[in-house]
């Protein structure tokens, strides 16, 4: 797989995500509090947090849907609030409930996002990416007649047919079955084996984490309480016998 | 359950902002037809005026004042084009907003003791009685219109007349209503439901008076109709259509019911009322049958 | 071709190509063709007879030997009244419809926030849409003209000249202006509302009062249609007695007219109808005189066309990507 898009001035020093001081509130409800986050390139960062912790708000900044209240964000060195078009050229992002129009066939959908993101030959990345998923049998389908994890898929498609550098996933395995949970993680773990793609995952279900993820961080009440490698976190809490155990505890102390 | 139903329906109805502005509408419109109303007589009396001085500095006899040939209820002749127009639209969307919510909601109510049919029965009652209330409301100000322009009470004779011409109003707007209700019945998405009824909108307002009186839009618009050269062939087949194009009957029935446009006895009137009445009562029988079918299962609200 | 470029063309092919896959669209569309058919059909089999009447005319002139033959009164582009009519009415509902759409599909489809997420401005959106859009109108126009054309020329005998065509042409062109200034109003109501319906129906409300109410108050207003027959004739008055009457009323004259001129839909009418023959008094004017004459309402259809241009962009820039519930 080549590289499709033109990439401008690199940063090369810069890491992947940093957060610094990042606030954000809706109103006077505040979901964000002094963020501070740095994720270097090639990780596979797992953000946990339960319901209405703050974690889709901080990819709608990320991927630039929406700015910051107070501090910075950067994605590759770029400001996402500043420099919205360095930013948006270097991701590939898959929102929960990823639905695309349900009239177009899944190449006619990844094709057009294809063509958004400057990609110079449209049609053949896009049949490379559906080799490289192993779905071409859904390409020439219509994506309205599609099951929750075709749809998925074809999702993923559309992410990475650009191949960017970062990859956001918000709730990625949500509604899919345990086939379609093992498929989704076997293809994150080869987009950073590859590709080398450095991997932005919000998600409930800690057994994934632990299966995929090589760092976590925690989100409680929109403060990031925890951060660190997947192995730093099993040698710190040696008394616990899984990622479960360790999650609640952290939750119930930091409440 | 039948009064039930319609109560929640008016209750539901009158809750809605969307409910206030076409109750709004429909009175600024009536309004609207009685100050043009005040206007014309108010031009005719003035270029009278003015034209009996120029033609006296002519030496010319001083002719009959124009507005003794209009008829009492004249000014409210607008109102026939208002109603098939805006307050047709208005009906439709008071039919789409009486079945659309409950898109979401139907599986709560067919899940108890009630029955399809005693649910739309009770819909349309519902919205019959919003409808003559927001007429009641509509008759008011016509009434007082003339009142204040005329400078003086309607008679009895104009009284009634003006709530014939009311009633009929009722029945071609029920129809609307109707297609509002059907069309939401027969299409899954909020939006699509609305786009239907708007395009059998058209096809009764525009593309019917065309293809059977070879009317174009901006002649519909009229409230006096000219009669369309019709000679043609074509005409001769889809002339036989006329009387079921329900907007040019509604027209023509008005104009008799306010002796605004000609005379008609009482009988061609009722004729011309029969297919108005006669696709009210499809669309109702239509509308149970949908009712019956349809699946309100999914609990989803697409727009 | 620069990146953004490519960009506006991809947005407005995808535009494009979801019209034209819209059911419902099509059901509109296939309204507004039927009865433009119909409406020009209709002229065009009584133009016929007054094309043989006057080629008998002619005919029987010249046999007598008459020097001055009168010259033909009959307009033929002016059979494509009822088709600019439509345009008017139903084909700017078909526009709103169109513009509804496609701020409402993304929406539903959830599928602006993968465009938001990609380099994509707000003004390229707008841009590729309304271009998307565009192009449907003149596919549209073009083939409500071309069948005009030709009906007018089969059926009711009279084909159009070069000059007529290039007026035609401009009649088009004010057309295709006047549905893209529609779909603007559909797309701008919708992308200000949280409930996308609600969207249509504010821009169904403005299209009422612009297409129907507007214009049709400026003209019942009118003195002298305040009778049927005319009030002036009622009163004898000749057009020297009108003129002079008219002037105790100038105040009243230039409400109603201004009335009129608050629409948009009359502008785009007044210079449809002055090219394509349909007023009396335009027929026999030169294209330079047709255009002098109808310098305001060109000037008042180029700005309300920019202003909802510029409406779409800011409209475009300020709705919320993501959905409201997320947090």
């Amino acid at each position: 797989m080549g590289n499709h898009v033109m990439t401008e001035t690199e940063q090369p020093s810069a890491p992947a995500i940093e957060l610094e001081a990042l606030c954000h509130s809706y109103g006077d409800t505040e979901v964000l509090r002094h963020i501070d986050l740095r994720i270097e390139h090639g990780e596979i960062f797992g953000f946990l947090g339960h319901n209405g912790a703050g974690k889709t708000t901080a990819v709608n900044i990320l991927t630039t849907l929406i700015a910051p209240t107070a501090g910075t964000a950067k994605v590759c060195g770029f400001d996402v609030a500043a420099q919205r078009h360095e930013v948006t050229s270097r991701i590939g992002y898959l929102p929960a409930d990823v639905r695309m129009y349900p009239h177009l066939t899944a190449r006619e959908n990844v094709e057009f996002f294809a063509k958004l993101s400057g990609v110079k030959k449209p049609s053949t990345a896009v049949d490379e990416t559906f080799e490289y998923l192993s779905c071409s049998d859904l390409a020439d389908k219509r994506v309205g007649s599609f099951s929750t994890g075709m749809r998925q898929r074809v999702g993923i498609a559309q992410a990475i047919v650009h191949r960017p550098q970062v990859l956001f996933l918000d709730e990625p395995t949500s509604g899919l079955d345990p086939v379609g949970v093992r498929q989704l993680r076997e293809t994150i773990i080869r987009l950073n084996a590859d590709l080398g793609m450095t991997v932005f995952m919000n998600t409930h279900l800690l057994s994934e984490v632990a299966k995929v993820c090589t760092t976590i961080g925690v989100l409680d009440h929109g403060e990031l309480i925890y951060k660190d490698t997947i192995a730093a976190t099993t040698e710190r809490f040696p008394d616990e016998t899984s990622l479960e155990d360790i999650y609640v505890r952290m939750e119930r102390s930091a409440s | 359950m039948t009064a039930t139903i319609a109560r929640q329906q008016i209750v539901s109805l009158l809750r809605q902002r969307t409910f206030v502005v076409l109750l709004a509408t429909l009175i600024v419109m009536t309004a609207l037809a009685g100050v043009l109303g005040w206007s014309s007589h108010h031009t005719i009396v003035g270029v009278y005026d003015e034209a009996v001085k120029l033609l006296a500095s002519r030496g010319d006899p001083a002719p009959p004042n124009p507005f003794l040939l209009k008829p009492t209820l004249a000014l409210l002749s607008n109102m026939v084009v208002y109603i098939p127009f805006i307050g047709a639209l208005l009906a439709l969307v008071l039919g789409h907003l009486s079945l659309v919510d409950d898109e979401t909601v139907g599986r709560l109510i067919f899940s108890r003791r009630i029955s399809r049919t005693e649910y739309m029965i009770g819909k349309i009652v519902g919205a019959a009685i919003v409808l003559v209330a927001i007429l009641l409301a509509s008759l008011a100000v016509s009434t007082i219109s003339l009142a204040i322009v005329n400078r003086t009470m309607p008679t009895g004779a104009d009284l009634g007349r003006l709530a014939a011409f009311y009633a009929l109003s009722w029945l071609y707007l029920m129809v609307f209503v109707l297609i509002g209700m059907v069309t939401v019945l027969v299409t899954r998405r909020r939006s699509l439901a609305l786009l239907s009824a708007m395009g059998a909108w058209l096809v009764i307002t525009f593309a019917f008076p065309q293809i059977t009186s070879g009317l174009r839009p901006t002649q519909s618009l009229n409230p006096i109709v000219d009669p369309a050269s019709t000679s043609q062939a074509f005409f001769r087949f889809t002339a036989k259509a006329r009387p079921y194009s329900i907007v040019e009957q509604y027209k023509a029935a008005s104009a008799s019911i306010l002796r605004t446009a000609g005379t008609e006895s009482t009988t061609s009137i009722l004729r011309q009322v029969a297919p108005l009445l006669g696709l009210s009562i499809v669309l109702a029988v239509v509308g149970i049958g949908l009712v019956d079918r349809h699946d309100y299962s999914s609990g989803s609200n697409d727009e | 071709m620069s990146e953004s470029t490519a960009r506006v063309k991809a947005l407005a092919a995808h535009e494009y190509r979801a019209a034209v896959r819209s059911k419902i669209l099509l059901v509109l569309l296939g309204i507004l063709v039927t009865i433009t058919v119909v409406s020009v059909y209709v002229a065009a089999v009584d133009h016929r007879s007054k094309v043989a009447d006057y080629a008998a005319y002619r005919a029987a002139a010249q046999a007598s030997g008459l020097a001055r033959i009168a010259p033909s009164t009959l307009a033929p582009l002016s059979l494509l009244r009822g088709a600019l009519e439509y345009l008017e009415i139903i084909g700017a509902v078909v526009a709103i419809t169109l513009g509804y759409l496609t701020v409402s599909r993304e929406r539903a489809n959830r599928t602006l926030t993968l465009i938001r997420s990609r380099p994509v401005t707000a003004g390229e959106l707008a841009s590729g849409s309304l271009l998307g859009a565009v192009g449907l109108f003149t596919t549209l126009v073009a083939a409500t003209t071309i069948v005009g054309v030709v009906c007018v020329g089969l059926i009711g005998n009279d084909w159009i000249n070069a000059a007529q065509g290039f007026k035609l042409l401009l009649a088009a062109i004010a057309a295709i202006i006047y549905l893209g200034a529609f779909y603007c109003v559909g797309a701008i109501a919708t992308a200000n509302t949280r409930v996308a319906a609600n969207g249509l129906m504010i821009a169904l409300g403005i299209w009422l009062l612009v297409v129907l109410i507007l214009p049709q108050l400026g003209d019942t207003l009118d003195a002298d249609n305040q009778i049927p027959g005319g009030l002036f004739k009622a009163l004898t008055l000749d057009r020297a007695g009108e003129t002079e009457i008219l002037k105790h009323f100038s105040t009243y004259e230039t409400t109603r007219i201004s009335i009129e001129e608050a629409s948009f839909a009359k502008h785009y009418e007044r210079f449809a109808f002055a090219m394509t023959e349909v007023q009396d008094k335009y027929r026999g004017f030169s294209l330079g005189r047709l255009l002098g004459a109808k310098r305001n309402d060109i000037g008042w259809m180029i700005f309300y066309s920019f202003a909802l241009v510029f409406g779409l962009r800011w409209s475009f820039r300020r709705q919320p990507t993501i959905p409201q519930e997320t947090t």
